[in-house]
C-alpha cells in the first residue's frame, strides 16, 4: 500500500549498473534504463529448480542473469533430452516466448544457485516497440547491428590509443575520388607532341585513342624515356607505335582497397576507371593514397623493389604492421586476409626470381604451389609453409636427374628462404623440400588419381590440403591442369568424397558458453577453444567437400560457399549465415594472433573466453550454431548417419 | 525517574494507529510466498549503547519471494547530538549529508507506513527494531507491531537441516555475520555499512534461505517462526 508516493525511495543503481554493462540494454537512453530498473524484480532459483516449463510455463518476464546460470533443454516424449543453450551473468532468456505470445519453448533450468532480474513482459515490449535495435538483439542472429557492433569492438580491442578518425579507404568508391575526365591523345600525334602536351598538362600518363575515337592504349612517361629517347627514336613516331596497348580497368562503384589491391597484384600504378562499359576517369596509387593515407600498404610495393634475397627477411617483419593499421582501420576479414595474401604471394615471386637470378633458369618450366590456407587465400599470421613443386615431364633428352638435382636446391633454398623471412616449416613436411611433394606432371596426376581412387581415412585426411592447391609462381598452367584434373574427377567419386564427408563430421563444435568457460552439448566444461580446429575448420572442409562435390572449381572458402549458393546446393539463408559466421571467427583469429605477435609469442589460435566480451561471446555461438547446420547438410547431401557426429 | 518518562509520552501518532490496526489480528498460518516483506537495515552513531542514535534506515520490498528493488526506502537522519569521528569513517557518512538530513521525527512515520503491513527481515533485526522501537515509542507513542524474522535464526535453522539431511561435520566456528554467509552462500555482495546496501543483502539472503526452507518442509509463516526461533545447537 505505502509503495506508490513513497518520496524516500533511490533509484537502484544495483540493477542500473548491471543493465549499463550488458547488451542489448547498454543501448538504451538513460531514462529508459531508470525506468526499466525501477519495475525490475529480483528473483531467486535454487540450483537444480526449473524456471520456465517447456509448453507449461505463460512467460510472463524477461529474465536477465544476474549470477548463477541456466541451461536450456528440449526434453521429447521419451525423456530424450536435447540440450539447447547455457545462459550464465547477463544472458537472458524468455524473450522469445513474449515475442510469439506463446509458452516457454524450452525447459529452463538453475544449474547453479542463480538470481535474475525480471523484467515485465509489457514493459520489455513497450521499449522494443520505442527501439527497434534493441529488440533485434533478441530476435535475429547476425543482425546488421550486433555484427557492426561486435566489429567495431574488435577493432577497439586491436587498438585503444586511436581515437575515431574515419578513414574510407574500404567505404570510399573509386567513383569518389575521380574528379577529371582522363585526358587523351590521338594516336597519329607524333611523340614530341604528346611530350609537350604531357608537360602541359602536367600529368605524366595519358589515354590514346584512335580514329574512331575508341581507347586503344596508353601512353607513360615511361614509354618516352625508355622507348623514344634510349632507343634513339624519332621524335616525329606517332605515338600509336610506342603507347602500351593494353590498359586495366576497374568499374567505378570498385571500393579504393580494391582498385590499390589491383594495381598491386598488376603492378601497374594506374587504372582506367569505367561505368556501364564507357571510360569516366583514371585513378592512380598516387590518388588513394594522398587521399587516403594509406601509405601503410607500401611494404607490400617495396617488396618488388628488393635486390637481394636477404632484403626479403626485413620486408616480411612489416606485415604485422600493415594488419595492424587494416584492422584498426576496421578492415573486415576478407580484405585482410586478401592483403596478407597479396603480401605473402608479391614476396614468394619476388623470391622465387631472386632465386633463380643465383643458380640460373630452370631446365623445365615448373609451377610452385601453395597448398592448405595459402592455397585458399585464407592466411592469417605466418602459418608454417605448406607448398610443393610440380614441373614439366623432362623430354627431348633432358636427363632427368639434372632436372632433380636442380629442383632440389631451388626448393631447399627456396624454403629455407621462406624460413628466414618467417613462415616456419611445416611439421608434417608438405613442403617443396621434401621430394614427394617435388615431382613432374605426371607423378602428381598419378598422386590425385590414387587419392581419388583408393581414399583411405588417414592419407585422405592428410592429403585434404593438396585438394586447395593454387598455382603462385612459374608456369601456372601445370597448376591449373592438376586443379582441373582435381575438379573434373572428384566429382562423380561418391566414394572419396563420402570419406571426406565423414571427416568433416569429426569436429563438432561447443555449445555455448557459462561464465568463463566453454561448455560442449554433453554439458562438459572447458577454458578455451581452439578455433582453428572447432571453428574454421569446419566451414573449410564443408566447402571443400561440397565444392569439389558439385564440380566447383574455387579454392577460396568464401568463393566456393558462393559458387555453391549460385548453383543452388546451398540456401541464400545458410550462405549469408555462413559468410558471417566465418569471417566473424577469422577476425577474432587476426585480433587474437596480431595481440600475441605484439606481445611477442608465437601466433596461435587458442582463445579463452575470460577475454571475450558478451558480444563476441554471444556472435560466437551463434557461428556455432551455423556449423552444426552445415554439418547437418553435409549429413544429408552424403547420407551419413547422425552417430558420425558424435 | 523512569515513570516520570512514560507520563512524558506522546499520544500515539497517527502512522502507528494505523500499525497497530493492521496487526490486531494476524493470520499465522498464510503461506510464506503470499506474505509481504520488507528486509531493513538500520546504521547507528556509535558503539556506546545508551547513547547510540539512527543516523540512516535502508528498506527494501520483497514481494511473491521477488525482491521489489524499485520499492525502497532510504533516508539519513540528523542526530540531536553530533555523531563522534570514528563512526563516521565506519559508515562511510559524511557530517554534511547529516546536517541536511531530515530529524527522525519526519522520518520514522513514513518508515512506518512504508512498511505498512509487512512483515520485517533483517540480519540480527532485534538489534534494529531495539532502536526503532525505542525511537518510535519516544517519538510517535508506541512501539511497531510487525513481526520479525531475523535471517541470522533463519540461517541456524538452514545449517541445522543441512546437518541433519547430509550428517555433515557441525561447523561450530562458522561466521554467521551477514558478509560471510553472503559469502558462504555465493550470494551477489553489496557494499557494508550502507543502510539500503545492507538491507539488500539481508534481503538476497533472506530469499536464499526461504527458498531452502521452504524446501525441507516449511509452508506457513508459523513454520518460518519456529525454525527461526532456535539458535545454533
Amino acid at each position: 500500500m505505502a509503495s506508490g508516493n513513497n518520496s524516500r525511495a533511490v533509484a537502484p543503481t544495483l540493477v542500473l549498473d548491471f543493465f549499463r554493462r550488458i547488451l542489448p540494454f547498454s543501448e538504451l537512453s538513460a531514462a529508459t534504463l531508470a525506468d526499466l530498473a525501477k519495475q525490475c524484480v529480483i528473483a531467486h532459483y535454487p540450483k537444480g529448480s526449473i524456471i520456465l516449463r517447456q509448453d507449461l510455463t505463460e512467460v510472463t518476464h524477461l529474465h536477465i542473469i544476474q549470477k548463477g546460470g541456466v541451461k536450456e533443454y528440449i526434453a521429447s516424449d521419451d525423456t530424450m533430452v536435447s540440450l539447447k543453450d547455457f545462459s550464465g551473468e547477463g544472458g537472458s532468456f524468455g524473450a522469445l516466448p513474449i515475442f510469439s505470445g506463446k509458452r516457454a519453448d524450452f525447459n529452463v533450468e538453475a544449474v547453479e544457485d542463480t538470481f535474475c532480474f525480471l523484467i515485465k513482459k509489457e514493459a520489455f515490449l513497450e521499449v522494443v516497440r520505442n527501439n527497434p535495435r534493441f529488440g533485434k538483439y533478441y530476435l535475429e542472429a547476425f543482425s546488421e547491428d550486433t555484427v557492426g557492433a561486435v566489429y567495431s569492438e574488435l577493432r577497439e580491442a586491436t587498438v585503444r590509443s586511436r581515437g575515431e578518425d574515419a578513414f574510407y579507404l574500404f567505404n570510399l568508391r573509386v567513383r569518389d575520388v575521380i574528379n577529371t575526365l582522363p585526358e587523351t591523345v590521338s594516336g597519329r600525334e607524333t611523340v614530341q607532341q604528346v611530350g609537350l602536351r604531357m608537360a602541359h598538362l602536367r600529368v605524366d600518363w595519358l589515354l590514346v585513342k584512335d580514329e574512331t575515337g575508341s581507347v586503344v592504349g596508353t601512353v607513360a612517361d615511361r614509354d618516352l624515356r625508355t622507348k623514344v629517347v634510349a632507343e634513339g627514336l624519332d621524335y616525329d613516331t606517332p605515338v600509336v607505335e610506342i603507347m602500351t596497348p593494353s590498359f586495366r580497368t576497374i568499374p567505378a562503384q570498385a571500393t579504393c582497397f580494391d582498385a590499390l589491391l589491383r594495381m598491386m597484384r598488376e603492378q601497374v600504378d594506374h587504372l582506367v576507371v569505367e561505368h556501364r562499359k564507357a571510360i569516366v576517369g583514371v585513378i592512380s596509387a598516387h590518388d588513394i593514397i594522398v587521399y587516403q593515407g594509406a601509405a601503410f600498404l607500401y611494404p607490400i610495393r617495396d617488396i618488388e623493389s628488393q635486390r637481394r634475397i636477404s632484403g626479403l627477411y626485413a620486408v616480411s617483419q612489416r606485415l604485422p604492421m600493415v594488419v595492424r593499421t587494416l584492422l584498426t582501420e576496421g578492415a573486415r576479414a576478407n580484405n585482410v586476409t586478401k592483403v596478407i595474401t597479396l603480401f605473402n604471394d608479391n614476396l614468394l615471386s619476388r623470391l622465387l626470381r631472386l632465386l633463380t637470378d643465383e643458380i640460373g633458369p630452370a631446365p623445365v618450366s615448373f609451377c610452385w604451389l601453395n597448398l592448405g590456407s595459402e592455397g585458399r587465400k585464407e592466411q592469417t599470421f605466418k602459418t608454417d609453409q605448406d607448398n610443393a613443386l610440380v614441373y614439366e615431364d623432362p623430354q627431348n633428352g633432358i636427363d632427368p636427374y639434372d632436372v632433380e638435382e636442380y629442383f632440389r636446391t631451388f626448393a631447399d633454398k627456396a624454403v629455407e628462404h621462406l624460413q628466414a623471412c618467417g613462415y616456419p616449416r611445416c611439421k608434417q613436411k608438405f613442403m617443396a623440400s621434401n621430394p614427394r611433394w617435388r615431382q613432374s606432371y605426371s607423378v602428381w596426376k598419378g598422386y590425385f588419381e590414387e587419392w581419388l581412387l583408393h581414399p583411405i581415412p588417414p592419407e585422405v585426411g592428410l592429403a585434404r590440403i593438396f585438394f586447395d592447391l593454387r598455382p603462385c609462381h612459374g608456369n601456372a598452367a601445370l597448376g591449373e591442369s592438376l586443379r582441373e584434373y582435381i575438379t573434373v574427377h572428384a566429382r562423380g567419386n561418391d566414394r572419396f568424397l563420402r570419406y571426406l564427408a565423414g571427416d568433416c563430421l569429426l569436429a563438432s563444435p561447443p555449445l555455448s558458453f557459462m561464465g568463463d568457460f566453454i561448455v560442449e552439448k554433453d554439458g562438459k566444461k572447458s577454458e578455451g577453444l581452439d578455433l582453428k580446429v572447432r571453428g574454421l575448420s569446419p566451414f573449410v572442409n564443408f566447402a571443400r567437400v561440397m565444392a569439389l562435390r558439385y564440380g566447383i572449381s574455387e579454392t577460396e572458402t568464401l568463393a566456393r560457399l558462393k559458387g555453391l549458393t549460385e548453383d543452388g546446393h546451398l540456401s541464400q539463408a545458410l550462405y549469408a549465415d555462413a559468410r558471417e559466421a566465418y569471417e566473424f571467427q577469422v577476425q577474432l583469429t587476426l585480433v587474437h594472433q596480431l595481440k600475441m605477435l605484439e606481445a611477442g609469442l608465437d601466433p596461435d589460435c587458442f582463445i579463452r573466453p575470460v577475454v571475450l566480451s558478451d558480444l563476441e561471446r554471444k556472435t560466437l555461438k551463434e557461428t556455432f550454431a551455423v556449423i552444426d547446420r552445415l554439418l547437418e547438410q553435409v549429413q544429408e547431401t552424403f547420407g551419413l548417419s547422425s552417430n558420425a557426429l558424435s | 525517574m523512569k515513570r516520570l518518562w512514560k507520563w512524558l509520552r506522546p499520544d500515539k501518532h497517527p502512522a502507528i494507529e494505523r500499525n497497530r490496526r493492521r496487526f490486531a489480528e494476524f493470520d499465522r498460518d498464510r503461506p510464506i510466498e503470499n506474505c509481504e516483506f520488507v528486509s531493513l537495515d538500520t546504521e547507528l552513531t556509535g558503539f556506546n549503547h545508551r547513547k547510540e542514535e539512527i543516523v540512516s534506515i535502508g528498506a527494501v520490498r520483497i514481494r511473491d519471494l521477488q525482491i521489489v528493488i524499485g520499492d525502497n526506502f532510504f533516508s539519513y537522519v540528523r542526530p540531536t547530538k553530533s555523531i563522534p569521528k570514528d563512526s563516521t569513517l565506519v559508515h562511510r557518512i559524511t557530517t554534511s549529508q547529516i546536517k541536511t538530513a531530515p530529524p527522525l521525527q519526519e522520518v520514522l512515520p513514513e518508515f512506518v507506513d512504508f512498511c505498512g503491513d509487512a512483515l520485517l527481515v533483517g540480519h540480527y533485526i532485534a538489534l534494529d527494531m531495539a532502536f526503532v522501537n525505542k525511537a518510535c515509542r519516544n517519538i510517535l507513542g508506541a512501539r511497531m507491531e510487525n513481526p520479525c524474522f531475523d535471517s541470522m535464526r533463519l540461517a541456524y535453522a538452514y545449517q541445522e537441516v543441512q546437518r541433519r539431511s547430509y550428517y555433515d561435520a557441525i561447523e561450530t566456528r562458522m561466521s554467521y555475520n551477514l558478509t560471510e554467509l553472503s559469502k558462504r552462500y555465493r550470494l551477489p555482495l553489496f557494499a557494508k555499512h550502507d543502510a539500503l546496501e545492507d538491507a539488500l543483502q539481508a534481503a538476497y539472503l533472506f530469499l536464499f534461505l526461504v527458498k531452502r526452507l521452504q524446501a525441507a518442509g516449511c509452508v506457513t509463516l508459523r513454520d518460518l517462526d519456529t525454525v527461526g526461533s532456535g539458535s545454533p545447537f
